[in-house]
């Protein structure tokens, strides 16, 4: 525990990751890249075939694009890093000096995407006759710089799971070049524009009356369809079949659902986007709101699961065989076990476990290795002590956390003295009973007393 | 006891060496944080320039005086697009070169770090609805209108305290065990609320001078058509509104610039002694570049003065180029205060700066553990 750290008790450290990397992820493939791509290759289609309405689309969903970009997009992107930086700073610090440089040029690259759209959201109206098609080119810029932003950030992403050679020889670019790169930066390219698709039919569906205009839209949006639906079927096995088996066996498991339901509800979204895609094909003019209602959510949820089981799949480490989920690095187990994981704390005020601090000491450690995941009271029944613990005592959890790692390997070791482990035992048991309010103080004084009794 | 869980706050620095020299990355944190903190600073100060302008319209029941506002919340809206993305990388920085300090300050404050995230949202979106709804919400419902711009604002120039909380905490090791949270922070930590001041007049400065860069350029783009024989709508008036914007924000930024020199004198009052004399003539270089500055902010005020009496060429760009190199003095000084602020401490807690590569099993290794531990398994 280098940094002072933060508790969400309800909501779970975790979570509050997960909610804002969500909101980015939806933004930043849907909108920023797919609603680009969407919006530009409507603009020309308009241009081609002279439909002003078509046009005046394009111009609507950019304005949209520019408001949802620069606030939410933009906010909850620098937001993963004052949220990680909160929650994870083991990691997001380790991260940010493995990937240095791809961030820098990540800078570059935003502020001429940013540039862009503003050129183009603002010159709609005063770039006319042939000025037009400079328009049209400043849009196609737009799509590339979109789509690179995802290029750089695909590195890092994926270099979490598969860092390839990077533990032997931290280089950056074998991080950044590793096994999973290609294939993801491939899948979420297709994700974007399918996301974006999704996304976009609902609010076009209910808001342009012009039924013409409408099917003009949608001919356009199954061209994409048409190239998206089966590349992210193709591109999501080629993911799929590069990731570590350990890994893999994870998925069903991190989604938290039985491998029946898993089947069937893939299955059924998997159908329903088939659906889509024909019907819009098929009869653009007759989309119904029913279906763009279902694709909409059923694409956030296949989202949002995609980014929790890739988050979660790579347990027990945060990056992979360097640093574990709760910031523990790999290479100091065996220091922290020797010397103590409280006296290598920089954070915590305690640096012994005592008997008369035992239970503040166990907070320390609890607050060092579990709140990343774990939480005491909170909502996630299965990740909460109050409900995992019951009917255990001290001594039979402090030796069930030594093999912790051993009976279930996606939780990363217990690092520490057996003075450490058993003050967690005691701070897990007594908090699990009692709430995260219970005095440490007095708690310590008791065993004493029960001590000395005996 | 207290002394000891004092110094231990500092943290080993990450096992991962910096990926570069540091001194060639302080040259990037100060330049990239200059053009951050100048798109910034535009933002806050136009945007409350703006409600301002519109109250000022709507007593007078000045149209012109509207136009004013409504042209300053329309590049509100812009120049704070560009201030975020320019933010990544003094904050990539700052974390690469100062996590000890910074991620530590960080966390000290997490909550109202993390409230950065959806204040910004809510005050960015409130800026979109401020300048989109403009025109609709003109007559019955401007009062409302103004309203919606002066929560923007006040969001804007609230967020700026989360900022220095963090970064003048990061200064301070030795008082991190007794501090107590955000708002604790703004009175516990020295130089906060001189620091603040110092950037709430800067930034009505830096939009002063926008006010008065754009205004100009758009009276020459008039000039330019006319001369191609082009008629401009509503001629007289936008004229009338350059003029007066120019006038505007010449005096925005001769006011507060002239305020610089008591809220300058003040913040450096509030540094602790050694760190202040280090500027009062110990060391060459930050003697050098306050006395500087203090000197351009006095020429800077001389040329403003020149430039309100003969818009010419010569006079304004003669205002740029001081403001541009009292920017840069401004962004270096700041970027020496830390360091010497942090000297000691970088000494005792070094960075790690060099690559040390982890032992590797061999593969034969692996294998040897794998057949132990199928024997183990029997």
């Amino acid at each position: 525990m280098n940094y002072p750290v933060i508790e969400f008790p309800w909501l779970g450290n975790g979570m509050i990751i997960a909610i804002i990397a969500i909101i980015h992820v939806i933004v930043s493939h849907g909108v920023a890249i797919g609603m680009t791509v969407l919006m530009v290759s409507l603009e020309y289609q308009g241009l081609k075939t002279n439909n002003e309405k078509l046009i005046n689309v394009a111009k609507t969903i950019s304005k949209w694009v520019l408001i949802i970009t620069t606030t939410v997009g933009a906010m909850t992107g620098v937001g993963i890093w004052l949220v990680t930086s909160v929650i994870q700073p083991d990691s997001i610090g380790s991260l940010l000096r493995i990937f240095f440089w791809a961030w820098f040029a990540e800078w570059i690259v935003f502020i001429t995407e940013v540039v862009l759209l503003i050129i183009y959201y603002y010159t709609w109206d005063t770039w006319k006759g042939a000025k037009r098609k400079i328009h049209f080119r400043i849009g196609v810029t737009l799509s590339i710089f979109g789509w690179l932003t995802a290029m750089i950030i695909t590195g890092i992403l994926s270099a979490k799971l598969t860092p390839g050679k990077w533990t032997e020889t931290l280089s950056f670019w074998n991080a950044f070049l590793n096994p999973t790169y290609i294939p993801s930066l491939a899948f979420r390219t297709f994700i974007a524009i399918l996301l974006a698709v999704s996304l976009i039919s609902l609010p076009i569906r209910l808001l342009i009356k012009d039924k013409e205009v409408r099917r003009d839209v949608f001919k356009v949006f199954s061209f994409w369809n048409a190239l998206t639906v089966p590349g992210v079927l193709i591109t999501g096995i080629w993911y799929l079949l590069s990731i570590p088996d350990e890994a893999k066996d994870l998925i069903i498991w991190s989604t938290g659902m039985p491998e029946n339901i898993f089947n069937m509800l893939h299955v059924l979204g998997l159908a329903l986007f088939l659906i889509f895609a024909l019907w819009m094909a098929i009869k653009p003019e007759r989309v119904p709101v029913i279906l763009t209602i279902a694709i909409f959510f059923t694409s956030i949820a296949f989202i949002g699961e995609f980014e929790g089981v890739r988050e979660s799949v790579r347990k027990p480490y945060i990056i992979y065989d360097y640093l574990y989920a709760n910031g523990v690095e790999a290479a100091k187990v065996e220091k922290f076990n020797e010397e103590g994981y409280l006296a290598n704390s920089a954070a915590s005020p305690i640096k012994e476990v005592t008997a008369e601090n035992q239970l503040e000491a166990g907070r320390e450690l609890y607050k060092g290795q579990c709140i990343a995941c774990h939480t005491v009271e909170g909502w996630r029944t299965k990740r909460n002590f109050g409900d995992r613990l019951e009917g255990w005592d001290e001594a039979a959890l402090s030796g069930y956390i030594s093999t912790l790692h051993e009976t279930r390997p996606f939780m990363p070791p217990f690092v520490g003295t057996d003075d450490e482990r058993d003050a967690l035992a005691a701070y897990l048991i007594k908090v699990s009973n009692e709430g995260l309010d219970a005095d440490l103080t007095q708690g310590s004084k008791e065993k004493d007393d029960e001590k000395e009794e005996q | 006891m207290v002394l000891q869980t004092m110094t231990n706050l500092i943290p080993d620095d990450i096992t991962l060496a910096i990926p570069g020299n540091v001194g060639f990355f302080e040259v990037l944190i100060v330049v990239s944080f200059i053009l951050h903190i100048l798109f910034v600073n535009i933002t806050i100060g136009s945007s409350v320039l703006a409600v301002g302008k519109e109250i000022q319209g709507m007593s007078k029941k000045d149209r012109k005086i509207d136009r004013i506002a409504q042209q300053l919340a329309d590049h509100t809206s812009i120049m704070k697009s560009i201030a975020v993305v320019l933010g990544i990388a003094p904050l990539l920085l700052i974390s690469v070169i100062y996590t000890q300090y910074f991620y530590s300050s960080t966390n000290l404050i997490g909550k109202a770090w993390l409230s950065l995230i959806a204040l910004l949202i809510t005050a960015f979106l409130i800026l979109y609805l401020y300048k989109f709804t403009w025109e609709k919400m003109r007559g019955g419902s401007k009062a409302l209108h103004v309203l919606i711009g002066a929560t923007g604002s006040l969001i804007l120039l609230f967020v700026p305290l989360i900022f220095i909380v963090n970064v003048v905490s990061m200064l301070y090791p030795t008082m991190w065990a007794g501090s107590e949270g955000f708002f604790h922070s703004l009175t516990y930590y020295p130089q906060i609320w001189q620091r603040y001041f110092h950037f709430i007049l800067a930034s009505f400065a830096t939009s002063g001078i926008y006010l008065y860069f754009y205004n100009r350029r758009a009276e020459k783009k008039i000039e330019r058509l006319l001369k191609e024989g082009e008629t401009v709508e509503d001629e007289a008036e936008k004229r009338e509104v350059h003029k007066m914007s120019k006038r505007l924000g010449i005096q925005t930024m001769f006011w507060t610039t002239a305020l610089q020199l008591v809220a300058g004198t003040a913040l450096l009052m509030s540094f602790e002694k050694e760190v202040m004399m280090l500027y009062m003539g110990e060391d060459a270089l930050l003697t050098g570049l306050l006395l500087g500055s203090i000197l351009l902010t006095l020429v800077l005020l001389f040329f403003l003065y020149k430039l309100g009496k003969t818009d010419s060429k010569g006079n304004f760009n003669a205002v740029i180029i001081t403001f541009v190199i009292i920017l840069v003095f401004m962004g270096w000084m700041r970027h020496e205060l830390r360091e010497s602020y942090l000297h000691d401490y970088i000494e005792a807690n070094p960075r790690t700066t060099e690559k040390v590569l982890p032992v590797v099993e061999t593969e034969d290794d692996e294998e040897g553990l794998e057949v132990e531990l199928e024997e183990d398994a029997k």
